[in-house]
């Protein structure tokens, strides 16, 4: 059996000194998605967030093909609450390794760089793969795609991203996740706020960007779009996996509900 | 009756001074914009730049020329602001409370700066000399040729530094970590690199400043305490909206004080200033071209 993309083992973290979710276990096979459905507050976001490092990881490994991205050494405890640990214990991990990994996360509700324009903003996006391949004609190939992606942001390329609609923002947000070449991009509720014909448009994006091969990690409220996109869904709830779904399995919204909430009165 | 001839010396001197304050107020708002901490040690840093360019340009020490004195303190002042954000900065920098503990590890770094400059240099007051010699002179408009140089360097390094900001990679980064340090980080962006490259590259700024006050005022260890104060009046003033606002009122403040300072009187111009700090505050929080937040 080949290396999986991405394993996570036994990864519990939060925000200190509350815990948010204990002892997650999955794996991503290579070529393979996987969608998270969920009540909010449960802590999808911040378990993606964990992923890709911004938050460390208190215990439990993330590997990504086959390489542990974090440090062996579980996080001390952290009991004195005015003590600066920073200083004294390196980080866990480095949201900078794991993007360079090739782990690129597209947060949820991306405010980006407010005061840049949106052709800055995409023009700073590669560097993170400039060491993978130091060819500027993959850079190229990467951006032709990405505009006929979403054409829309070639019109507002000189706009500021503070002035772009939360859809354009979100496309922005993904466009600069794709041009960083992914291999395998997470997605935290891309369509969130949308009106319903931007939605339609962005979701019919990230189809292709499906089709096109690369994996990705979805996390999204609609239970048909995620069907379409995934192979694996996993049902999250209390800071825990508490179902692994095929995608054969994947009931209708209203059982997943029961399921969830137990059985509808 | 004011001749016309008072207005244009007054002026270009009020251009000369706002010049030297465009140089040091942007270089403190790139740090405070990028990092959202005020560096205190930015007069020190000014000094240390000016007894840098001395010990390496002036004859009594190694009397290397003025270009070679340059060149050294933008470099050296460089490592140095690295080696300062890693030593005293960079420990807070996943602290909330980073603001104030920066107050003082920054106002704490600028004392001993100030010391060490004492204890290698002496308190005795130095001249690093003028640029060039000579006067310059178009039409009614007349400027010593030190004045002129020392304008026209400054208008082109804020004009490189502008085009660093806006043009290149690892610039465009610096900004995008300013504005979100989430996103950036996100992105794959090396945040604590480009956080010490902000330190660098103010102070290679403040270095410069150092000289070009070195080269028309006489130095001592704490030179640099009057121009933080200034620096600070004109990134308040004008805010820190864009890379270009504390340019302009630096330009405003270095104009005001020349016409006060002429007008009103030299002990009466600090107030002059305050007075209209207050105003533009009172009217405008954000500064006088600011917005609402902090970005370069």
């Amino acid at each position: 059996m080949s290396t999986p993309l991405l394993e996570l083992r036994g990864l519990s973290g939060g925000y200190q000194p509350i815990q948010i979710f204990q002892n997650v276990d999955l794996t991503v096979e290579q070529g393979a998605s996987i969608g998270f459905f969920g009540p909010n507050g449960h802590g999808k976001t911040t378990l993606m967030k964990t992923i890709s490092g911004v938050l460390e990881p208190w215990r439990g490994d993330v590997i990504f093909e086959g390489q542990r991205l974090n440090r062996a050494k579980a996080r001390g405890s952290r009991r004195w609450r005015n003590f600066n640990y920073d200083v004294v214990t390196p980080r866990r991990m480095d949201p900078k390794t794991v993007a360079r990994a090739g782990l690129i996360h597209v947060p949820q509700g991306n405010l980006l760089f407010p005061e840049m324009t949106v052709e800055e903003t995409l023009s700073i996006a590669p560097l993170v793969a400039a060491e993978r391949h130091q060819s500027s004609a993959h850079e190229s190939a990467l951006h032709e795609k990405v505009g006929a992606l979403f054409p829309r942001l070639q019109e507002r390329r000189n706009h500021k991203n503070r002035f772009l609609s939360g859809g354009e923002r979100q496309m922005v947000s993904i466009a600069a996740g794709l041009l960083a070449d992914p291999k395998l991009l997470i997605l935290d509720e891309p369509t969130l706020g949308l009106s319903p014909k931007l939605r339609l448009e962005l979701c019919e994006a990230i189809k292709t960007i499906r089709a096109a091969g690369v994996p990705l990690i979805v996390i999204d409220q609609d239970i048909g779009f995620l069907t379409e996109l995934i192979d694996v869904l996993y049902l999250f709830d209390h800071g825990s996996i508490s179902r692994r779904l095929e995608r054969a399995e994947i009931p209708s919204h209203d059982q997943l509900m029961a399921m969830l909430f137990g059985e509808a009165v | 009756m004011i001749s016309l001839d008072t207005i244009l010396i007054v002026t270009s001197g009020g251009l000369v001074l706002g010049a030297i304050y465009a140089l040091m107020a942007s270089g403190l708002a790139v740090v405070w914009t990028t990092l959202g901490i005020f560096n205190f040690a930015h007069g020190a840093f000014i000094a240390a730049g000016a007894y840098i360019g001395w010990q390496i340009a002036h004859a009594d020490a190694s009397g290397l020329g003025l270009v070679a004195g340059t060149l050294g303190t933008l470099l050296a002042m460089f490592v140095f602001g690295v080696l300062f954000h890693i030593a005293l900065v960079r420990p807070f920098e996943r602290r909330a409370n980073i603001v104030a503990a920066s107050v003082i590890t920054t106002l704490a770094g600028a004392t001993v700066i100030e010391n060490v400059i004492n204890l290698i240099w002496g308190p005795r007051s130095k001249q690093i000399g003028r640029m060039l010699d000579g006067d310059f002179s178009l039409g009614p408009i007349a400027l010593s040729m030190n004045d002129l140089a020392l304008v026209v360097i400054v208008v082109a390094t804020l004009g490189l530094v502008g085009w660093f900001l806006g043009a290149t990679r690892t610039g465009r980064s610096m900004r995008a970590v300013a504005q979100n340090r989430e996103a950036a980080e996100l992105m794959g962006l090396d945040v604590p690199r480009l956080y010490a490259a902000a330190f660098g590259l103010s102070a290679a700024m403040a270095g410069l400043a150092g000289i070009f006050i070195g080269s028309i005022r006489f130095m001592t260890p704490t030179m640099g305490a009057d121009p933080l104060m200034k620096a600070l009046i004109v990134v308040i003033f004008g805010g820190v909206a864009r890379f270009t606002s504390p340019i302009y009122a630096a330009l405003i403040i270095g104009m005001v004080e020349a016409f006060s300072t002429y007008f009103v009187g030299l002990y009466w111009t600090p107030a002059v200033l305050f007075a209209l700090m207050m105003v533009v505050l009172v009217l405008k929080p954000a500064g006088l071209f600011g917005k609402h937040q902090r970005t370069l």
